[in-house]
């Protein structure tokens, strides 16, 4: 990670934009330009996932890593998990090698074994931290928390304010850590954070029995220039200024009829090829069939949502396995869905050339099993980007063999180091053409993660 | 070369005034305020009740539970770390408008179209009775007064002087287009752009920040 | 309703001009002029304290009043500082802080009951209760369902459906090896000998917050269900029970050392008698636990052998091929063999044991669910999700005023009242302006009838597995002493709450509570937090670099020390409290260093001292209590010394200001604030550490007054 002190030292020494990985600014703007019709969906596995059972698989007993064994983990349901032995007469499994790939993953990977050609995995990402807040925040904004306070935008605001203001909705954010900070955002894309995407529906139901749309929209636009009036007066018109946006935002949004469409019943009538039946991810099904059908209508830039039940410190263990698979099945559903949907600005292309997906979790669990036969917290994690602007196929980062912490992977402008999650995401937005100085403090864009 | 002196005192050419006010920007009432704001309109009722008489059984579709409207409204939810909005965003502004419009429509059923008329002491919102006859701005004013402190919880007065003339012209508006746009409504024209008033103050950028 | 205030003002110039409107306006004295002319300034300022110490915007009466010319702000918020709207005020910083209702289910194995559905001799459905694990004295069902595979059709299981197709059951069979029992959530007087308080038939005054399910209320016909049927070892109502040994040995197993003794007979359970357990010895499997997510206790059985937790759901796969076609080879059709005795059961055969702890699920056949069954909780189902309770998901408003009620999971009945009662401390807490330090070190509490109901019976069940291999078989030092639960609280007194003077020696505040070591459910989480929210302090890394190292002592390891520094002795204070649990392990039975337990030639620890205490601080002189090594004094200092000595430092009481005044000014403090915290800690403290104190010096200070953007004087003239 680039600590403030040595960021600054660099910028002071005026290695200027290149040292720090960052690409030059015009190139920036022609990338942004052309990053008009792209769309984001961001998934954090919540709760800190086994990376030893998917992207960084450990089937035998080294240092101190104990693996995922037939004694730790129900099995049963793992369509990947072969039995592979281990010491003692346990049984681990077999690492998945998918065929054409150099790829190599633990049975968690589910489906996703079948595309590994649309894979990028990162390994190895230094998190410093083992609290479930600071490793959320972590990944999804690449600050730590300071005071308990969030220090910096999410991905999906960073991305939204670039990319999604004009959208009806910029960001739906479904129990996602999103962040909305800093001064010079505009309102319109502060995250529609929401418990379930019924709720949206619900929201802008309409009675007709006692007054009419026309009606409303008067009200609705006086409000607008009642909202101006008193920024105008204001020392700090922001506020109001961002509320005169939503008031805009919100005829739209009635004039969509968004209510039609946007109901879990609704949803999973329109994407049936999703699977609402899996005992874990039922719910975060709906969620990904809202992905598709607001993107499918450009209606919204970034949709963020939550798998749930990753923090499995005792007996729970034993269903980790199987939560990745359902949470991977779930992702490569989504991909699928995305390759059969048609762009709705861009004529003759499909959705997943278009559609950018992130997956990442709060750290990763430690490589000894516990008393309980569970998995606590470690300071180490993976992610995974499903984006046509990734280098597909494809692994950056590593741990150590015997203790999975993250290692030195390449040399940055701060020195030989692990990537971190402020990497990660500045290389992310970059892709889209957006300055990660903007947004981050800290981060450099790893070029090796993007495809020429 | 000068020799240090002792600096003279400035002259002063005149007197200005310094705001040393602590310059801060609006927040947002809290959802926890806003709620309990809402069921003191509603009568002083318990959540459960105020949503039994929001929708009221009579197929208005005015209102669902307070369930569907609790994280567009921006509570937190502890049970899974889900912190509170202290911003709005456009959704959380359509439920606001939900609920407002839920709370006028039910509050001026209650107040102006009982069978027999409510003492005015009784009225939630509305506590003033219709002229009868065509509204002038000289009538509207001291009624807009009643809502505005209401809701916004100081006199018209002295609000941005284009407020009141503002909600009169919305009222006059909405008196118009209701007999056009909604001829099967609940509401009569007059009483539709009183409800409009009150959907204008109880969504007001006035009564969500502070 | 509104009522508006009848004495009319005196008149101002405006007061006569507004005379003259038509009195159709029902603000009369309200919307009559002001008696005193306030500024836009006052009446912004009077709605933003109004927001803060009352909860909500002020009315059109409480502005009316302000424009008396007797009003004054001081005296008005010297009368706000108290009642709900402010109580919640304060509520909701902390729990915005700590977080605490509970995204996690308690499930203990003595205390939960599922619910079978079988064949009865008519070949209709019918139900019975039973508990996963209980021990009988018949191979065929011992820790399992009390009726056979082969008696019922089906193999029973908890946390999975059953599979089989149910053939009817004998009324003989039913009356040998279940019978009827008036439970506590059916009767009210389920404790009499003969129970006539029915719920919804002959049960007076009932709690309205006390709503049973449906399913709970009928039978699968549909008929109102009036008595439920149980297991009879279940509906065994003794408080002592005995160690029973089966005489099923494991193989290889030397001829137990004690001879089993007789089972005792069960006394009778609302009159009727139980059944007598005969002296068979064996060994028992290894009982299913579920534990809490989050979790990290395991509960070991004596002898060292961890428990092997049964796999939920995957046993419905593996027994569909069992039961299709092939018969089975144990007693009864049974899936698995009968659990064999342990060597601690062979050593202690017919020793007491008491039957509300775990001990008395593991261990004995004549312990059961007690009087009206009511050391257990009912469930509609086979598994933990099962609904048994209606109740809110949502009351954010303070007790009293819930937003819904939904039909809620058995498994989360107990998390539920454990939140109410932390926000019911920290409401009490408030509202009495109780010296703020006993957030951490106070020994009060509240607890209704389902809180009383844990506290005295369910929260025993907790304990205890490897513990008792260190003399402890129940809990000897708990850190709520059910001798204090009110006696007169019955499990469905849902609505009555009643003070708890003292918990007991070992109380502090929030952190002994349920609430807290459930939700920060390790050592370090509960440290951490500490750190956090009442020194205002972070953890924040300075080196990126974390090198492979065998150094265990986290708190000199390089790329860990910076933190861990810190936290491992904040943790230390927790050491005496399991993870995930609030079973409190004594000084005497457990010593932070403990020269029994020492490594083997093969450096391991034997399996109760490996439960409890750290492999990696051992050697052959002892080990250290887990989560102790940091600080062996901290952790015999235990939670209460965590909350004194926070508490006596100074960055307690500049932190509770500064947490309090940024969440009243609505930003974060800066140093342009350092002379209002200075001021304001200052005065807290001499007050005694009372909120009241603070919240007024913060409503009656100039930042405050200005801590928006709408003051008048900052508009910058009409546009």
């Amino acid at each position: 990670m680039t600590t403030r002190r040595t960021f600054l030292k660099v910028l002071s020494g005026g290695l200027g934009l290149a040292a720090v990985g960052l690409p030059s600014r015009q190139s920036l703007a022609d990338v942004a330009k052309a990053s008009e019709t792209e769309f984001f969906v961001f998934i954090i596995a919540a709760g800190g996932w086994d990376v030893t059972l998917w992207a960084d698989p450990r089937n035998e007993a080294k240092g101190i890593v104990h693996p995922a064994s037939t004694t730790n983990t129900d099995t049963s349901q793992l369509r990947r998990w072969v039995d592979a032995p281990l010491v003692d007469g346990e049984k681990s499994f077999q690492l998945v090698r998918p065929a054409g790939s150099n790829l190599v993953f633990g049975p968690g990977i589910g489906d996703l074994a079948d595309m590994p050609d649309r894979l990028t995995v990162i390994n190895g990402l230094a998190m410093n931290t083992v609290a479930h807040p600071d490793g959320q925040l972590f990944s999804t904004t690449g600050r730590h928390p300071q005071g308990g306070r969030v220090a910096a935008s999410s991905i999906d605001t960073m991305l939204s304010n670039e990319l999604g203001r004009d959208q009806l909705l910029p960001t739906v954010s479904v129990r996602f850590p999103s962040a909305y900070v800093g001064a010079d955002l505009d309102r319109r894309v502060v995250p529609l954070a929401i418990d379930d995407v019924g709720s949206i529906a619900r929201t802008v139901t309409r009675a007709q029995q006692y007054d009419a749309n026309p009606e409303r929209d008067l009200v609705t636009a006086m409000l607008s220039e009642e909202a101006r009036d008193l920024a105008k007066r204001s020392t700090y018109p922001d506020v109001l200024d961002g509320l005169a946006l939503q008031y805009e935002g919100v005829r739209h949004m009635l004039d969509s009829h968004l209510q039609d469409v946007f109901t879990t019943g609704g949803l999973q009538k329109a994407h049936p090829e999703l699977n609402y039946t899996r005992r874990f991810t039922r719910g975060a099904a709906v969620n990904a069939a809202f992905a598709v059908e607001s993107i499918k209508r450009n209606l919204v830039r970034c949709v963020s949502f939550a798998v749930g039940g990753f923090d499995t410190h005792g007996n729970n263990y034993r269903t980790q396995a199987q939560l990745q698979q359902e949470t991977f099945e779930l992702v490569a559903l989504l991909v699928k869905s995305l390759d059969r949907t048609p762009h709705p600005l861009v004529q003759g292309h499909k959705l997943s050339e278009h559609t950018h997906i992130l997956v990442v979790s709060d750290f990763c669990r430690t490589p000894q099993v516990n008393l309980a036969l569970g998995r606590d917290h470690y300071p180490n994690n993976s992610a995974l980007v499903v984006s046509p602007r990734f280098r597909s196929n494809f692994v950056f980062g590593k741990t150590d063999l015997e203790q999975l912490l993250p290692a030195p992977v390449k040399k940055f402008a701060d020195g030989e180091r692990a990537i971190a999650p402020p990497d990660l995401l500045a290389t992310f937005v970059s892709a889209f053409g957006v300055d990660p100085r903007k947004y981050m403090r800290d981060g450099e864009v790893v070029k090796e993660l993007l495809r020429l | 070369m000068v020799p240090p002196s002792a600096p003279l005192p400035l002259v002063a050419n005149g007197v200005a005034a310094e705001d040393t006010a602590r310059k801060e920007n609006l927040r947002m009432v809290p959802p926890e305020v806003y709620m309990r704001t809402y069921l003191q309109l509603f009568g002083g009722l318990l959540p459960v009740d105020a949503q039994k008489r929001a929708k009221a059984g009579d197929g208005g579709s005015v209102f669902d539970s307070w369930d569907d409207y609790v994280s567009a409204l921006g509570f937190p939810d502890y049970r899974f770390d889900i912190p509170r909005q202290t911003q709005t965003n456009a959704l959380m502004v359509a439920a606001f408008e939900r609920l407002g419009i839920a709370l006028c429509d039910r509050a001026l059923e209650h107040d102006l179209k009982g069978k027999a008329p409510l003492p005015v002491q009784d009225r939630l919102i509305f506590a003033f009775d219709l002229p009868k006859g065509t509204v002038d701005a000289k009538a509207f004013g001291p009624r807009f007064d009643v809502l505005h402190r209401t809701f916004l919880g100081y006199p018209a007065a002295l609000a941005p002087p284009q407020r009141t003339a503002r909600f009169f012209q919305l009222y006059r508006d909405l008196v118009s287009e209701h007999a056009k746009t909604s001829p099967k409504s609940r509401f009569t024209p007059d009483e539709a752009g009183w409800a409009g008033v009150c959907y204008g103050l109880v969504r007001h950028p006035e009564f969500h920040l502070y | 309703m509104l009522r508006l205030p009848r004495a009319l003002p005196r008149l101002s110039l405006l007061s006569i001009l507004v005379a003259l409107v038509p009195a159709v306006f029902a603000l009369d004295a309200a919307s009559a002029p002001p008696t005193v002319s306030r500024t836009l300034d006052d009446y912004r300022h009077f709605r933003t304290v109004a927001i803060d110490l009352t909860g909500r915007a002020p009315t059109r009466e409480e502005i009316a009043a302000t424009e008396r010319a007797d009003w004054n702000l001081d005296h008005w918020i010297d009368g706000h500082v108290t009642g709900p709207g402010y109580v919640e005020r304060l509520t909701r910083i902390y729990m915005d802080l700590l977080r605490l209702e509970p995204n996690l289910t308690f499930s203990d194995p003595p205390a939960q009951l599922f619910r079978a559905s079988i064949a009865g001799p008519d070949g209709k459905p019918m139900y019975v209760f039973y508990r996963g694990g209980q021990r009988r004295p018949r191979e065929a069902t011992d820790a399992d369902f009390c009726l056979s595979p082969d008696e019922t059709g089906l193999v029973i299981r908890p946390g999975a459906e059953a599979v089989g197709t149910p053939k009817k059951v004998p009324q003989k069979l039913l009356d040998q090896y279940t019978m009827l029992v008036k439970p506590w959530w059916l009767y009210k007087d389920y404790k009499s000998w003969t129970p006539s308080q029915l719920y919804g038939a002959g049960w007076p005054n009932p709690d309205p917050e006390y709503r049973p399910v449906e399913g709970l209320l009928s039978e699968p016909d549909g008929k109102p269900t009036t008595a439920v049927r149980v297991c009879k070892e279940e509906a065994q109502g003794m408080d002592v029970g005995h160690v029973y040994a089966s005489g099923r040995k494991p193989p290889g197993a030397p001829a137990p050392a004690v001879k089993p003794g007789p089972g005792k007979p069960a006394l009778p359970v609302n009159g009727k008698p139980g059944a007598p357990a005969p002296p068979v010895s064996g060994k028992p499997l290894a009982p299913a636990k579920v534990v809490a997510p989050g979790s990290t206790s395991q509960h070991a059985l004596p002898n060292g052998a961890p428990a092997m937790p049964a796999p939920m759901g995957s046993m419905a796969a593996a027994a569909a091929p069992a039961l299709a076609g092939t018969p089975s080879k144990f007693p009864g059709g049974r899936l698995k063999a009968a659990p064999v005795d342990s060597k601690y059961a062979m050593e202690h055969a017919g020793e007491a044991v008491e039957c509300a702890t775990r001990m008395g699920l593991d261990y004995a056949v004549d312990c059961g669910c007690g009087v009206g069954l009511e050391r257990c909780e009912p469930s509609t189902g086979f598994n933990f999700d099962s609904p048994a309770f209606y109740y809110p998901n949502h009351m954010p408003l303070g007790p009293g005023m819930p937003l819904d009620e939904a039909r809620q999971p058995a498994s989360r009945w107990f998390p539920y009242w454990w939140s109410r009662e932390a926000v019911r401390l920290l409401g009490d807490l408030f509202q009495e302006d109780r010296d703020f330090r006993e957030i951490l070190t106070g020994h009060r509490t509240f607890v209704n009838g389902p809180l009383s109901q844990f506290y005295r019976i369910v929260q025993r069940g907790n304990c205890c597995g490897p513990e008792a291999n260190f003399g402890m078989k129940t809990e000897m030092e708990p850190l709520f002493d059910p001798k204090n639960v009110p006696p007169d609280l019955e499990p469905t007194d849902v609505g009555t709450w009643k003070m708890v003077a003292d918990r007991g020696p070992h109380s502090a505040g929030l952190l002994t509570t349920p609430m807290f070591l459930q939700k920060y459910a390790s050592a370090r989480a509960r440290g951490a937090v500490l750190y956090n929210v009442f020194m205002c302090k972070s953890f924040i890394s300075d080196k990126a670099e974390l090198l492979p190292s065998d150094e265990p002592n986290l708190t000199i390891r390089p790329g860990c020390a910076t933190c861990h520094a810190t936290l491992e002795p904040l943790a230390a204070y927790f050491a005496r409290v399991e993870p995930a649990s609030f079973v409190f392990l004594p000084e005497a039975e457990f010593p932070a260093r403990n020269p029994t337990c020492k490594k083997d030639r093969n450096g391991h620890l034997n399996g109760p001292c490996n439960a409890l205490y750290d492999v990696a601080f051992a050697d052959d002189h002892g080990a250290m209590l887990r989560s102790a090594y940091s600080s062996p004094a901290h952790a015999d200092e235990t939670p209460a010394g965590a909350g004194r000595d926070i508490t006596q430092t100074p960055e307690f009481a500049q932190c509770a200001v500064q947490q309090v005044t940024s969440s009243f000014l609505g930003r974060p403090i800066s140093p342009d604030d350092d002379t209002l915290v200075r001021g304001l800690t200052s005065d807290f403290v001499k007050s005694g550490y009372r909120m009241r104190t603070l919240v007024k010096g913060i409503v009656r200070s100039d930042s405050y007054r200005k801590a928006n953007n709408m003051s008048s004087t900052t508009w910058r003239g009409a546009p």
